[in-house]
């Protein structure tokens, strides 16, 4: 089968861009998706011409234009041979575009594909919100009765976390600290401004013990990913990005297994992360960085402990060494991950793979990891129930 | 022997929706029993009650009583609260595993303001009575 690369990148500075309903200067869902298209595009060093399948990440319900991806197929002419299409699951969606994407080019549907989207919602309020992603994370008739939120199943997570590991909540604050220490360093954070440790411990209660740094901003963001064949890469003379491994897992429950498990060891990243190593020839030692979809500070520390980067029971103690730190042993979330890069949730696994796609093509400023070669970035949904796990290899 | 029923005076903020197949819960819950199904062919319990076994797919299951002990798993306080639940907030909520081998989310009924028990305290089900129709919570055994 055909090796899929990614060959160029778009990505809008994730913020505030949303304009409340009925205000006048609309800024469009379509157009700041269109000027993406065009830069990343670009940025591959292809034209038009040349994109042969398009994945969107569905968009929330806030944005007007439905059919979403067959409007910008025609906004910007763009007869496709393979699939023109958008997905949908929970977190995880802009991972499926990604996926669903890189299989048109596996499988030989298409030479160029496209793996983008665009998550605009802050102009609904966070209550509103909740209204309706209540309904999202967890039984409608069993658990949202009693005011379940998405991310008091991850609070849950920390308190049983700390519980069971004699870990703490500062050792998970520090978490929050080096994530902003990453997004200083980042052009496109939502959140770039240092914070201390006791910046995030005096923070207001959002779902205890988590506080408001240690759960993800509400933000608006938009990605444009280029997919190609690797005969496609080669052709360009630059640097890529080869997908060199992927992993999916779902372990078949919701929130929470009815049959009482280890609720933190989460399953499905560390089944999916398995077959991702193995698909990719590689053991989660040879990574040089991460990038993980991890909402709050409890859930970088599950997964990366699932993911093999720390040993279980460690991954809160390893914020606190400095190990995940730029400059540690294994750098995770180089982008400010979701906490200060931002969460626009069904794009977020677009803006990691993004910056991936920066380190591997030594593009990331600052903020690059010195010779990264090899890195691994993971996506989720409901308390990690399923995972999508890619490993991705720079090549020039 | 019925749970204790904590009458609230007010509605249920976000109401369940009730089935054909799920109608005996909440009845059964109403007058003071926590209950479930059990499948008629691998006896396995599931929550919540299902017409189709999920273990083995069988459409064989009968209703059957649950002690409503347990221990608690996990908690949290949510203080940012979904618009329908602004008025309730903060809410105590967790996680329960039943002594059946049940593991269930529910609310957590605590004193305000005070501490979170400790994890894997014993804790029981209660039936809260709201006016227009009934949920269950958990509560610390030494509470009751």
């Amino acid at each position: 089968m055909t090796e899929v690369a990614i060959i160029g990148t778009a990505a809008l500075p994730v913020g505030k861009h949303q304009s409340p309903p009925g205000s006048d200067g609309q800024v469009l869902e379509h157009e700041v998706m269109a000027r993406l298209i065009t830069e990343a595009v670009a940025d591959a060093g292809l034209c038009k011409d040349d994109v042969e399948a398009l994945v969107f990440a569905q968009c929330r319900p806030y944005t007007l234009q439905k059919y979403f991806s067959t409007f910008m197929a025609h906004y910007l002419r763009l007869p496709c041979p393979g699939v023109v299409m958008e997905v949908l699951g929970n977190g995880m969606t802009g991972g499926y575009a990604f996926d669903r994407a890189a299989d048109e080019v596996r499988l030989g549907r298409a030479k160029v594909a496209l793996a983008l989207g665009i998550n605009f919602e802050t102009a609904i309020s966070a209550a509103e919100h909740a209204n309706s992603s209540m309904r999202a994370t967890g039984d409608v008739d069993f658990h949202a009765p009693f005011g379940f939120t998405p991310i008091s199943w991850y609070a849950m997570d920390a308190a049983r976390y700390i519980h069971d590991h004699g870990s703490s909540r500062e050792a998970l604050a520090a978490v929050a600290v080096k994530n902003r220490a990453h997004a200083a360093l980042n052009p496109i954070a939502q959140f770039r401004k240092p914070i201390t440790l006791a910046d995030v411990l005096g923070q207001p209660q959002i779902v205890s013990p988590l506080g408001l740094f240690e759960v993800p901003p509400r933000g608006d963001g938009a990605v444009c990913l280029v997919l190609a064949s690797e005969a496609v890469a080669k052709a360009t003379g630059r640097p890529y990005v080869l997908i060199r491994g992927r992993g999916y897992y779902h372990e078949g429950a919701h929130q929470i297994s009815e049959i009482p498990n280890d609720m933190t060891a989460f399953l499905a990243p560390r089944t999916a992360g398995a077959a991702a190593y193995a698909d990719a020839g590689v053991t989660a030692a040879d990574m040089d960085l991460a990038e993980i979809y991890a909402p709050c500070t409890i859930v970088e520390v599950l997964a990366s402990e699932a993911l093999g980067l720390a040993p279980r029971g460690r991954g809160a103690q390893a914020a606190v060494d400095g190990e995940t730190r730029l400059g540690g042993r294994i750098p995770i979330c180089t982008s400010g991950g979701l906490q200060s890069r931002g969460h626009p949730s069904y794009v977020t696994p677009l803006y990691s793979v993004f910056e991936l796609a920066e380190q591997l093509r030594g593009r990331a400023g600052d903020r690059q990891v010195a010779n990264a070669r090899l890195a691994v970035t993971s996506c989720e949904l409901g308390n990690y129930n399923a995972a999508l796990v890619h490993v991705l290899e720079a090549k020039s | 022997m019925s749970l204790p029923i904590l009458s609230i005076a007010r509605r249920r903020a976000y109401p369940p929706r009730t089935s054909q197949f799920t109608a005996p819960f909440w009845e059964n819950l109403a007058a003071g029993a926590l209950t479930t199904t059990a499948c008629a062919c691998c006896e396995k319990l599931t929550f919540p009650p299902k017409p189709i076994c999920p273990h083995c797919w069988s459409s064989e299951v009968r209703w059957v009583g649950l002690s409503a002990k347990g221990t608690l798993y996990a908690a949290t306080v949510i203080h940012a609260a979904p618009a329908v639940f602004r008025d309730e907030a903060p809410i105590p909520v967790c996680v329960v595993d039943l002594a059946e081998g049940l593991r269930i989310a529910t609310r957590l009924l605590v004193i305000p303001d005070a501490p979170l028990p400790a994890l894997d305290t014993a804790v029981e089900i209660v039936v809260l009575a709201y006016e227009d129709g009934p949920l269950f919570a958990a509560r610390p055994v030494a509470a009751g």
